[in-house]
């Protein structure tokens, strides 16, 4: 099991095992979306902005 | 060949909506060209291109119609083979955009990628988009894939994850003829009433919302009003983009609850009428395999990817629902130049995006 730090609010967060590449998790103190980068070593960083426009 | 033969030659095979059949076979004949197992045009008019016979089935849907509007296809600078300054590569003409280029991508992505074991890849490029997507209503049926790409420009460093539904209808007042000195309220005020309680409800609900992807976007498309001998009458053309917590039927059931509430004066009678085709919103989960493989991919190209999430509709409303798959939406170029006169894409970020494509499909089927 691998111990990441929340770059929005340095909470520990301890990741799942299973846990991939890409996966979003949710930082259970601030909230924040984040994105898994790597496991060996575990990385994470914020999750993809969320943007809107218009077009269809 | 050259990396945007495809792109060139779609755009090149001008196709309004209704009057795609040249350039679906065009693009059927170009699949076969690039090593397709099989392409054919299939009973929609779809143009369809499928690589590989695994029981695994991925999904490239975008659309070969365009608004109508012909522009001279021309290149900037002429010849794609030259020396291209970074970002000045760009290829005119109406559906680079909109969504010829993100169908082209699929194209060239998937004859790169070529087979892979255990999978089907399906590449199609459906008709009457731009009208009531009768393509892709009619492939909802034809196909239950395992994950779904939809073509649509959302520049190639983003994922689309959600588009707007919507509704439209006519609401008309109609009542007995009066004298206009009798003070009774008449079909053209009961019909501005209406309208304005519509508005308030919807202010209301959309009051705490901070997204709009989670508003109802209400327009009053149109308004009329006239009378003869015996009657006065007032319609209202209404039309709203839906969040994905209110469906077509729940948007209807809601104005008719308003309407039925208004307290009209006199013999006044109104009646609501939904008119076209009626599409949910849909919003796609963001943590599957599929979307990882994609934030993957723009990372492998230097990009930053970004999610974003549309206020217009696409074809993912409609097969989305069906096929109940990971699913998103994807494709170079900017929808700001969508149905513009100066539609136009550029050929350094088709490229990176038939890239992201190929490499996010081999992750996803290796």
């Amino acid at each position: 099991m691998s111990t990441v730090t929340c770059p929005e609010c340095e909470a520990q967060i301890e990741l799942e095992a299973g846990t991939e590449v890409g996966e979003i998790i949710v930082c259970s103190d601030c909230g924040v979306d984040l994105e898994v980068t790597a496991l060996d070593p575990a990385a994470i960083q914020l999750a993809p902005m969320e943007q809107e426009d218009w077009g269809e | 060949m050259n990396d945007f033969e495809t792109l060139i030659g779609l755009v090149s095979q001008y196709s309004p909506s209704g009057k795609e059949r040249g350039a679906v076979e065009w693009l059927v004949a170009r699949m076969k060209s690039l090593g397709y197992d099989n392409a054919f045009v299939d009973e929609a008019g779809n143009a369809v291109g499928v690589m590989g016979k695994g029981s695994k089935q991925a999904v490239l849907l975008g659309h070969i119609d365009t608004v109508p509007g012909e522009i001279p296809v021309s290149l900037t600078p002429p010849s794609p083979l030259a020396p291209l300054p970074e970002g000045e590569g760009k290829l005119y003409g109406r559906g680079s955009v909109d969504a010829k280029g993100p169908l082209a991508c699929f194209v060239d992505a998937v004859a790169q990628v070529g087979v892979k074991e255990g999978w089907q890849f399906v590449v199609i490029g459906a008709v009457e988009e731009e009208r009531d997507s009768e393509g892709a209503r009619f492939v909802a049926e034809q196909y239950k894939p395992d994950f779904a790409i939809i073509g649509e420009p959302n520049q190639w460093d983003r994922v689309a994850l959600g588009y707007k539904g919507s509704a439209w209808a006519n609401i008309t007042v109609k009542r007995g003829q009066a004298h206009t000195a009798s003070g009774e309220q008449t079909a053209a005020e009961a019909a501005v009433e209406a309208w304005l309680k519509i508005k308030a409800y919807v202010d209301s609900l959309n009051a705490n919302k901070q997204k709009v992807f989670d508003k109802l976007l209400l327009t009053l498309r149109g308004m009329d009003s006239s009378s003869d001998d015996f009657q006065q009458w007032a319609s209202l053309k209404v039309g709203v983009r839906l969040p994905v917590s209110v469906s077509p039927n729940d948007w209807y059931e809601k104005l008719n609850e308003i309407i039925s509430d208004s307290r009209l004066e006199g013999d006044c009678h109104l009646l609501v009428e939904p008119t076209g085709f009626a599409v949910p919103a849909w919003g796609c989960e963001k943590n599957t395999q599929l979307v990882r493989a994609f934030l993957s991919g723009i990372r492998s190209r230097g990009g930053e990817p970004r999610f974003v999430y549309k206020t217009g509709t696409a074809d993912l409303n409609i097969v989305a629902p069906v096929w109940k798959c990971p699913a998103l939406v994807y494709g170079p170029g900017d929808s700001a130049l969508d149905h513009t006169p100066n539609e136009h894409i550029e050929l350094e970020e088709y490229a990176k995006a038939a890239t992201v494509l190929s490499e996010a499909l081999k992750k996803l089927t290796g």
